[in-house]
């Protein structure tokens, strides 16, 4: 295999997990759309992207993307004939995109050559709710501090600074009782957890950890030193992330400790399956506040509470939505959507005439698609 | 009384006397007088207030406007389990920010750090009157101040507060301030000049290096070889994140030690790690923009290097204040290139808004658009040019405050306003004149020249003085050959490494 220097394979995988997130989102969504959800935006409209199309593995993969580094691989992409955009303004104006033939083949070969298949494998839907960097300090933090418990050594400063993860620790170790158990039993049970991992897995996971008088390494030192590509370094972290949390989620009884890692984390946001906005607008209508006086009350637009609406919709199955969408309604706008083969509300909106909202349609979707999947 | 003093001293830092200035400091507060307290980088600014608030009834109340190194203070004093302190700061989510306040209600702490905008606020100030405030302490007390190189609008409000909670006694504590700016603290904060406590700033162990170079390559070479060389840990510092990427990357292809960035665009947590292995000596040099230091108490640091000029006198001097507070040998080194000032130049440029940019955030506030991250991009201004402005406003038409919404007031005042930061970013430029006259001596003792910026007469050295009066670097140099060589490969073993951290 010919050698390729750091920077090209990163420009490489960048491409390959950008074009792969593109392609069920062709022809249907603006390639804003995909930025979004590579950046894990909080949106309503983004979530719902996600679980229509099934994209949970690249939701929030990169949280730090630039506006910037995004252009640059599209304007890539588009040089390299695998997407072409689309100036007939189809969505609102907006100009979605198609992928080439060309494109889909490159996707192919380069998600084949760095098996992206493999490395986004453990990501389902019930990880969409789930906050990994959450996991991953609550882990950190866990360890460092048995770590310094085992050497008696109680003066550290911790690595996380997060108050919250740092309660949810106090919480864990209170008596001497739930300290001694943890001393005894973390090191078995991340044994037991990691050792089914592919041995770079492992390094990545155990070089970040810090205890006593041994500093664990940033994902940048760590990735130099093994020489991988910080976002090959990044896709293989994720997936040890999240396959540790499917493994504790489905043997819960066989990590009487870490298990406790996947606790809700109970902070007063209200609602966690929803945005936190969200999770406000839905506190209001459960009231029975109709939405133009949520708008006014919470001094935000109508049109945000409406994108909340969808998002409950999706997320909140018992919530009832008849007030805004008659059943017939939701019904005739799926099938709509099924005969059309398409998720684009303007199709389906010419399609059904001016009495079907964009509002409707989008319920009708997020209500539908949400019962699929869950 | 003096005992006594040093009887909490010892029991509480373990610390067997006080460094100069720091009782005649605590004594004045303790007294209940206002004090103004200017002490060195590292002459232990945090006992002044610490003790005080051991000993007096109410909590006592530390204002700064550097959040990480309130956040380090508070997380160092847990960890030593000192006193019971706690931080109040726009970094807390609203959850946190109620759970702390209900604690301090509650009486669970003798010390709140707090930012100055969350001082402003006036449920922060009714608890604050409710619990009692024994002591205001100021940190960082020159940015109060209008000649001060980091002047803040927020800390300009700061009088109104101590008369809102009571006029509690004021410590202000600073380790730059020249004489300008002593007076107007002391103006502001009405203190008495008997009450004025000035600890000599001139750091006798550190020899001052002023190094010229024609252009970058000259200068990249002649750092990486320093970094190479150099005994012991250092910093580097970089006027730009951008340049310190790049000097990481060119030291870590040929060079024989540790380094690592360390800027405001990494997170929290390799923020805190890399500030660790520093700290722990598996680092031997941080690579870092101003955003490195504060807060940072490690006394052996050997040298720091400016791979760029700095803004100010003020801010070098505290950069290089990190050297060598255990009292050995450091040195700090000055490279210094004509196109250092055009980047100042061009950082002080964008720094203030137009007066088109004015007239527009006038336009947008009277339509009454709450200023959403969006709206101010759209004129590419930042929250905080815009909290400026409307400060500015409101300020030059004070008298009629209650009357007129801030958009009527910006755009009435708006040339006032523009005149007024004019008068900053001249402020500024004569700050970096300042620095570049100090950088471009060559006859006069380079140590004399920094305390007499500081209206200061010492000048006394411990091993060498400096550049001008002569240096002979060699003798900070690492006489051993580098160790580090390569990484040792060991075969991996999940049991083992998971061992190292959790023993049985
Ligand atoms: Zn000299």
């Amino acid at each position: 295999m010919i050698s390729r220097s750091v920077e090209a394979q990163e420009q490489e995988m960048l491409s390959a997990v950008a074009l792969n997130a593109m392609i069920p989102l062709a022809n249907e969504r603006t390639l804003q759309a995909v930025y979004y959800i590579l950046r894990g935006r909080k949106a309503s409209q983004t979530l719902q992207d996600v679980h229509l199309y099934s994209l949970y593995p690249y939701y929030r993969m990169f949280p730090r993307f630039s506006k910037e580094n995004w252009d640059k691989i599209v304007s890539n992409l588009v040089q390299r004939g695998c997407i072409h955009i689309r100036t007939d303004a189809g969505m609102n104006g907006k100009s979605t995109f198609m992928v080439t033939t060309e494109g889909v083949r490159y996707a192919a070969e380069l998600s084949n050559h760095y098996q992206l298949a493999r490395w986004l494998t453990p990501f389902s839907a019930s990880l969409l709710t789930f906050n990994l960097d959450t996991f991953w300090k609550r882990l950190h933090l866990l360890v460092q501090t048995v770590s310094q418990i085992a050497a008696a050594r109680m003066d550290f400063i911790p690595v996380v600074t997060d108050r919250r993860i740092q309660s949810w620790i106090k919480s864990q170790l209170r008596s001497g009782e739930e300290r001694e158990r943890w001393q005894v039993h973390l090191g078995d049970e991340l044994y037991k957890l990691w050792s089914p991992h592919p041995m770079q897995v492992q390094q990545i996971l155990v070089g970040q950890l810090t205890g006593a008088g041994h500093t664990g390494r940033t994902s940048g030192q760590l990735a130099a030193e093994m020489d991988l590509a910080p976002l090959q370094f990044q896709l293989m972290f994720r997936y040890g992330l999240a396959s540790s949390v499917e493994r504790l989620q489905q043997e819960r009884e066989a990590f009487s400790l870490l298990k406790a890692l996947l606790d809700a984390d109970h902070e007063e946001r209200g609602d966690v399956r929803l945005s936190e906005s969200a999770a406000k607008t839905y506190a209001l209508i459960q009231r029975g506040i109709p939405k133009a006086d949520v708008a006014r009350i919470r001094r935000i637009k109508e049109s945000t509470v409406e994108d909340h609406l969808v998002e409950m919709a999706l997320r909140c199955p018992e919530w009832d939505a008849s007030e805004y969408l008659s059943p017939e309604l939701a019904d005739a706008i799926v099938r709509t959507s099924e005969e059309l083969g398409t998720g684009r509300l303007r199709l389906i909106k010419d399609h059904l005439g001016d009495e079907v909202s964009y509002l409707h349609i989008r319920l009708a979707l997020a209500r539908y698609r949400g019962e699929a999947t869950s | 009384m003096s005992t006594s003093l040093q009887t909490h001293l010892q029991r509480h830092f373990g610390y067997e006397a006080f460094r100069p200035g720091q009782e005649d400091i605590i004594r004045g507060v303790l007294a209940g007088e206002n004090v103004l307290g200017v002490l060195a980088t590292g002459g232990g600014k945090s006992v002044t207030y610490q003790l005080p608030a051991l000993m007096l009834p109410g909590i006592t109340v530390v204002v700064s406007p550097l959040i990480s190194l309130m956040m380090d203070q508070v997380q160092q004093m847990r960890a030593q389990r000192r006193i019971a302190a706690t931080y109040l700061n726009s970094l807390l989510e609203p959850a946190d920010m109620r759970a702390v306040m209900r604690e301090i209600e509650s009486g669970m702490y003798k010390l709140v750090y707090i930012s100055p905008e969350k001082l402003q606020q006036s449920h922060v100030q009714t608890l604050l009157r409710k619990v009692g405030v024994s002591l205001i302490a100021i940190d960082e007390a020159h940015c109060i101040s209008q000649w001060g190189h980091d002047f803040r609008t927020d800390y300009l409000r700061l009088p109104e507060v101590v008369q809102a909670l009571g006029n509690p006694p004021v410590l202000a504590v600073t380790a730059t301030a020249t004489t300008a700016v002593r007076e107007e603290i002391c103006d502001l904060l009405k203190i008495k000049p008997e009450h004025v406590v000035l600890q000599s700033l001139n750091r006798k162990n550190i020899a001052i290096d002023v190094i010229p170079v024609m252009e970058e390559s000259e200068r990249r070479a002649q750092v990486l070889h320093q970094m190479d060389e150099w005994k012991g840990q250092g910093i580097v510092y970089c006027t730009t994140r951008q340049a310190v990427e790049v000097l990481v990357a060119t030291y870590q292809l040929e060079g024989k030690r540790k380094v690592h960035a360390y800027h405001g665009g990494m997170n929290n947590m390799e923020r805190m790690l890399i500030q660790q292995q520093f700290l722990s000596g598996e680092l031997d040099m941080i690579v870092a923009t101003n955003a490195f230091g504060m807060g940072i108490d490690k006394p052996d640091i050997r040298f720091v290097i400016h791979y760029q000029l700095p803004a100010s006198m003020e801010a070098y001097v505290q950069e290089i204040g990190r050297v060598g507070r255990d009292g050995e040998a450091g040195y700090a080194a000055l490279y210094y290139a004509w196109e250092d000032v055009q980047i100042h130049q061009y950082m002080i440029e964008r720094e203030y808004p137009t007066r088109r940019q004015i007239d527009q955030l006038a336009e947008l506030l009277r339509q009454q658009q709450s200023l959403t991250t969006e709206a101010l991009t759209s004129i590419e201004l930042t929250q905080e040019m815009a909290d400026l402005l409307v400060f500015y406003a409101q300020r030059v038409s004070a008298p009629y405050r209650d009357e007129v919404d801030p958009g009527t007031e910006l755009r009435d005042h708006a040339d006032r306003v523009y005149a007024e930061l004019e008068r900053r970013k001249l402020l500024k430029q004569r700050k970096l004149a300042e620095m570049i006259r100090f950088a471009e001596e060559r006859e006069n003792c380079l140590r004399k020249g920094i305390n007499g910026y500081f209206g200061e007469t010492g000048h006394d050295y411990t091993l060498q003085c400096c550049s001008v009066c002569g240096l002979e670097r060699s003798l900070y140099k690492d006489s051993r050959q580098s160790m580090n060589t390569g990484r040792k490969e060991t075969s991996w073993d999940l049991r083992q490494a998971l061992s190292v951290l959790l023993p049985k």
